[in-house]
């Protein structure tokens, strides 16, 4: 659900950015203390898997691209911190790398899947543990994908209202919320079960694995 | 290109802001034809590669806006062009930085972010390279096509293989190195 550089408008991405740098600075002050040396390279793995994932785009006509996104599995597995600031490195790469997204984007996508998501996921996740494990990952990731598209339809959409021309012509995004929010949403109620599903079958391997500290030895 | 790396990447990133404060199709024309012109010899190959992942999102909006003017009566003309226009402009900044910048000479005075693009890059690298592997194992041994049930849990086999071998050999290499003294994280 990548929007690409050029469709949001300043008005948009720049205080997306003050938003989103304090949350940055705040989860890189954390990462070597919540990421021990030993989980180093499990989370440089992790975060490629969630690089490749989210490479596999279809573009929607709502103006953005549906793919799996792989933060719901990191912040199962990292927490959401760590999710966020690794997803963050994964849409710098995309969009270096790819093409895919834009760094004038790069706040907004950010927020939406890299915090958004990972902290939907994360608190989802424990709030339903207690009731059934598995059905507590497939939910959390299920609704985290659902809330993130559901962001990112709405910023879209905003651009419209926020950003005309003097003949009240649209300058980025054209379409509102009516075109939007469907268009985003739909596509994602499937794409949020096959990434639930996924992530369920990653999580179930990474908990065999104990490479999920505080789940090792409670549920293996 | 004379300047250095740092100084292209900041001069990039102050193009891409500058891009999206202009809102005359007139101007992102002509900086579009700037774009190519001093580009260099492989011009058409970076627009290729510059328009191949806007591509299919900007027919998208651009057969969308066609509709809503057609439905609608308003001129869509203006803002066809504004929106194609910018997004290809930007497209061809990122795809002409990513040929002309070495972002790890680049982020030398941002080390930490350095390191950590330069350790997902590789992971990735090797991750594609093992999935690739697993695949071409798997394919030289099926004799038959597979169905859809059984092509999804090769799939998730190979997925979960190439992760525990990606897991390994990246705790493998780290601690390898770690205790030769070639790391200083």
């Amino acid at each position: 659900m990548h929007i690409p550089d050029g469709l949001i408008s300043p008005q948009t991405y720049l205080p997306a950015l003050v938003v989103a740098v304090p949350l940055w600075w705040w989860a890189a002050r954390g990462l070597a203390h919540q990421v021990g040396d030993e989980a180093l390279p499990r989370l440089a793995v992790f975060t490629a898997l969630a690089f490749v994932l989210s490479s596999l785009m279809l573009p929607l006509p709502g103006g953005t691209s549906g793919h799996a996104i792989g933060v719901g599995l990191l912040a199962l597995v990292f927490g959401p911190w760590v999710a966020f600031l690794a997803y963050t490195l994964v849409l710098i790469l995309q969009a270096l790398v790819m093409g895919a997204g834009g760094l004038t984007a790069l706040p907004v996508n950010a927020l939406a899947m890299g915090f958004i998501g990972a902290w939907t996921a994360y608190l989802l996740f424990h709030l339903l543990r207690p009731v059934h494990a598995d059905f507590a990952v497939l939910a959390a990731v299920f609704v985290a994908v659902l809330f993130s598209a559901l962001l990112v339809a709405l910023v879209l959409g905003l651009q419209p209202l926020i950003a005309q021309g003097p003949d009240g012509s649209p300058r980025f995004f054209p379409f509102g919320w009516s075109v939007t929010l469907p268009a985003i949403l739909l596509p994602h109620l499937f794409i949020g079960a096959a990434e639930a599903a996924l992530t369920l079958l990653v999580w179930r391997h990474a908990r065999r694995r104990c490479w999920i500290p505080s789940a090792c030895g409670r549920e293996a | 290109m004379p300047f250095s790396h740092p100084v292209r990447l900041v001069a990039y990133l102050a193009a891409v802001i500058a891009v999206t404060l202009i809102h005359d199709p007139r101007v992102l024309l002509l900086m579009l034809a700037g774009l190519l012109l001093s580009s260099g010899p492989s011009r058409l190959a970076l627009l290729l590669r510059a328009g191949r992942p806007v591509l299919w999102i900007l027919l998208l909006i651009s057969s969308g806006l066609l509709v809503m003017g057609w439905l609608t009566g308003q001129p869509v003309l203006h803002a066809l062009l504004l929106i194609n226009l910018r997004v290809l402009v930007l497209a061809l900044l990122t795809a002409w930085m990513l040929r002309d910048v070495d972002l790890d000479l680049a982020l030398v005075r941002v080390p930490q972010v350095r390191r950590w693009l330069v350790i997902v890059r590789a992971q990735v690298q090797l991750f594609r390279r093992l999935v690739q592997d697993y695949r071409c194992a798997q394919k030289s041994r099926t004799v038959v096509a597979p169905t859809l049930h059984q092509r999804y849990l090769g799939s998730a086999a190979i997925g979960l293989a190439a992760l525990d071998k990606g897991v390994h050999n990246a705790e493998m290499v780290t601690q390898a190195m770690r205790s030769r003294g070639a790391l200083h994280d």
